[in-house]
């Protein structure tokens, strides 16, 4: 028997991927994540003006302003977007050209420009934003903050503070960051904010391949079975056996499918030292090289040698229980359309799983995401990033293994008993009878 | 020897299979007969371990059926069970290893049968591409590939023209000269008639008729007399003490008699007109299902 397990294994392992489609969406994965990798220097490559500045024009009717919101907004640039050169040109419009300066004329030659008056008031300064269209979000955050920082400091300078004293108020605060705790540090702390953000993306391949792994077992049994060659084949090997590599053929593709996917993001690694990257896309490539360098870090080297080993085992276990559900649940249905419908409470259990992963960073803390941490179902996303957050521990990521052991094993206990009496069932009459009679069996 | 005894099956409340019994010895090609319904597929499902019963004992020379001796047993079920995704040759490969036999008897054998059942050049071809017949023939290919000791049979004949019916018949009776004990389920009873030693009527999971088929047909007491010749008339025929029914069957008349003791009768009625055929014959087997199975078998 144990000859015609490894020989159904076999098949169905080589039924998934000695196939062309198998090669030809691995391709299409490989030229896709290369691609998503250098994006930048993929928009570069076809062209368009991205050295060129937005236009800034500023009215200054205060008399007073002018340098200090073109000081201010260069540091305000910097603060948001973390880079010395400046994406805006800023120019005065003197008051020899008030009479002459036409802004609709200024926008007419160029939609981009941006019009600024600043003019007194009995709040300082008041000032008039003048554009085309809409301005984005981040050029808006910055020149309304530089609006308000230059208004502070004029403020301050008409009550004659001095220059020192004012060089107090504006340099930014020196915060020094103590943590008690003294297993931990700051570099840490940036690390696990920065791990929250990039934790999500490096488990959506486990989402998509759990994804897979559900749809391949349930399309396959429902192959053998509406064909009624599953009369033939438990006819000859018995329904555990059949229900057994299913399984494992299902794991062992996953676990493949999953190898190609690191080997291409390493590719894809790869391919981004080899290609020059410029222009506008400068910042976003330097923000991911430097994530990717903080993840890389030997300073994070120490946490990754637990996190990556427990949260393989923990998404091997999962996958198995997914396997192991998919798997029931295909022998309950009659067909292929039956089981999408029945899938789709998995695929939401995954997505809830995936969102509270997101949200972890954000709740930090909260008990309701800690306890769902060790739900079995979605604890492979959950509880790594709980423990990269350092909401939990080492010990309550051993605790959803064990559960996770737990569950795999009552599902292969119950399970294996409603899958020797759906396998072979073709009637949808009574079905949840026939299923609940079998787990008392 | 398949030895069916007493078997009881339940789905539920509903009695599928009540107390039936049967034997099939080597060699020996057995009909399992009934109705849709009746309890056929129940029966076969018993025999190859798929379902459990709730009384009685199925055993195949002593031992009762598991999957020790499962690799023994050849099943080809009435709708289709081949995966049409796959080629012959997968096929072949995939339902001989699940019965025991190695990639090299299979790759021996399989060809050998698919010239003898004339499709040899499908070896490579995706089965969904084949048609219903050729589907139909690497269905049974498959059910005999392992060469076994018993062999089940669920409606072999669907789907085949007169042509391919000839060489599948002419591999049964092969088969069991050989050795092997085929149980065999059909609705064409000329099939049965031909094949068959033995067989079992059920209805509704009960035996209605069982055993020798040339025995059955001499106790089942109708008899056939074809009647052709000159003024022979059928009111005539329909008065004569012991006559059930006259029909014109071809250019003869069909007169169905209750039993053997009222064949003189006929032809005293007739003797003194000119007479070309006076022929008793024995009731068909469909006849005799018809009679038995009653109207259910019509609907």
């Amino acid at each position: 028997m144990a000859n015609k397990l490894k020989f159904l294994i076999m098949v169905s392992l080589n039924r998934k991927i000695k196939t062309k489609w198998f090669v030809i969406v691995n391709v299409l994965l490989l030229f896709l994540i290369v691609a998503i990798a250098n994006i930048d220097t993929i928009i570069t490559f076809f062209g368009g003006d991205f050295d060129r500045k937005e236009q800034i024009y500023v009215v200054d009717k205060t008399d007073s302003s002018y340098d200090v919101f073109a000081e201010q907004l260069a540091v305000v640039e910097k603060s948001i977007l973390g880079r010395d050169e400046s994406s805006f040109a800023v120019n005065l419009v003197t008051e020899e050209e008030y009479e002459t300066f036409d802004y609709e004329e200024i926008i007419e030659e160029e939609p981009s420009s941006i019009i600024i008056y600043l003019e007194p008031s009995d709040n300082v300064m008041d000032a008039k934003l003048i554009t085309e269209v809409y301005l984005g979000t981040i050029p808006q955050q910055i020149i309304l903050t530089s609006l308000n920082e230059t208004r502070s400091i004029i403020a301050l300078l008409e009550t004659e503070i001095d220059e020192e004293e004012l060089a107090k108020i504006t340099t930014p605060i020196a915060v020094e960051r103590i943590i008690l705790d003294e297993e931990k540090d700051s570099d840490e702390e940036m690390q696990a904010a920065i791990m929250s953000t990039v934790f999500p993306f490096i488990i959506l391949p486990f989402f998509m391949l759990t994804i897979f792994l559900v749809q391949m077992i349930g399309a396959e049994v429902n192959d053998e079975k509406s064909s009624r060659g599953m009369e033939i084949i438990i006819s000859s090997v018995p329904p555990k056996i059949h229900f057994f590599a299913k399984i494992i053929a299902g794991n062992l593709f996953v676990i493949i499918q999953g190898l190609l996917l690191f080997l291409f993001g390493v590719i894809a690694l790869f391919s981004r030292q080899l290609t020059p990257s410029a222009g506008i896309t400068d910042g976003i490539s330097a923000e991911i090289n430097n994530i990717l360098k903080m993840v890389l870090d030997s300073d994070l080297g120490s946490q990754l040698m637990y996190i990556i080993p427990l949260t393989l085992i923990l998404m091997l276990l999962t996958f198995l229980a997914y396997a192991l559900l998919a798997g029931i649940l295909a022998s309950m249905t009659t067909n292929i359309e039956d089981f999408q419908q029945l899938q789709t409470p998995i695929v939401i259990i995954l997505v809830i799983g995936y969102y509270l992963a997101i949200m972890a960073g954000v709740f930090t803390g909260a008990t309701f995401i800690r306890v769902l941490s060790f739900f079995p179902l979605i604890s492979a996303i959950l509880s790594p990033s709980l423990l990269v957050l350092e909401q939990i521990g080492v010990v309550e990521v051993l605790f959803s293994i064990l559960l996770m052991i737990i569950f795999n094993f009552l599902l292969i206990k119950y399970g294996l008993k409603i899958y020797k009496v759906g396998i072979l069932n073709y009637s949808t009459t009574g079905l949840w009878q026939k299923m609940f009679k079998a787990l008392r069996s | 020897m398949l030895k069916v005894e007493n078997v009881v099956k339940y789905y539920g409340d509903f009695l599928a299979v009540d107390d039936l019994s049967f034997a099939v010895e080597r060699g020996e090609i057995f009909g399992l007969l009934g109705v849709n319904g009746s309890g056929k597929t129940t029966t076969f499902r018993m025999i190859m371990g798929l379902l459990d019963y709730q009384a009685g004992d199925i055993t195949l020379d002593g031992r009762k059926i598991d999957y020790s001796v499962t690799d023994k047993i050849g099943f080809l079920t009435e709708e289709r069970s081949l995966l049409t995704k796959l080629t012959v040759e997968q096929q072949c490969i995939f339902y001989g290893v699940l019965k025991g036999m190695s990639e090299k008897k299979i790759r021996e054998r399989a060809p050998m049968l698919l010239k003898k059942f004339g499709i040899a050049e499908y070896w490579q071809r995706p089965i969904k591409e084949l048609s219903k017949g050729n589907q139909q023939k690497i269905q049974f290919i498959t059910a005999i590939l392992n060469d076994p000791e018993l062999l089940i049979l669920d409606e072999p004949f669907a789907g085949l023209d007169p042509l391919n019916v000839e060489i599948f018949k002419k591999e049964i009776l092969e088969m069991a000269s050989r050795g092997c004990m085929i149980i065999f389920s059909t609705h064409r009873m000329e099939h049965v008639e031909l094949f068959c030693k033995k067989i079992v009527v059920i209805q509704d999971g009960r035996e209605v008729l069982g055993g020798e088929i040339a025995k059955i047909k001499e106790n089942y007491g109708l008899k056939n007399v074809f009647v052709n010749g000159e003024n022979i008339k059928k009111k005539d025929l329909e008065t004569i003490d012991g006559v059930v029914s006259v029909t014109k069957n071809g250019d003869d008349w069909e007169v169905k008699i209750k039993d053997i003791s009222y064949l003189d009768n006929v032809f005293a009625s007739i003797k003194d007109q000119r007479i070309y055929k006076f022929l008793l014959q024995q009731p068909t087997l469909n006849e005799i299902f018809v009679a038995k199975v009653g109207e259910k078998y019509g609907e």
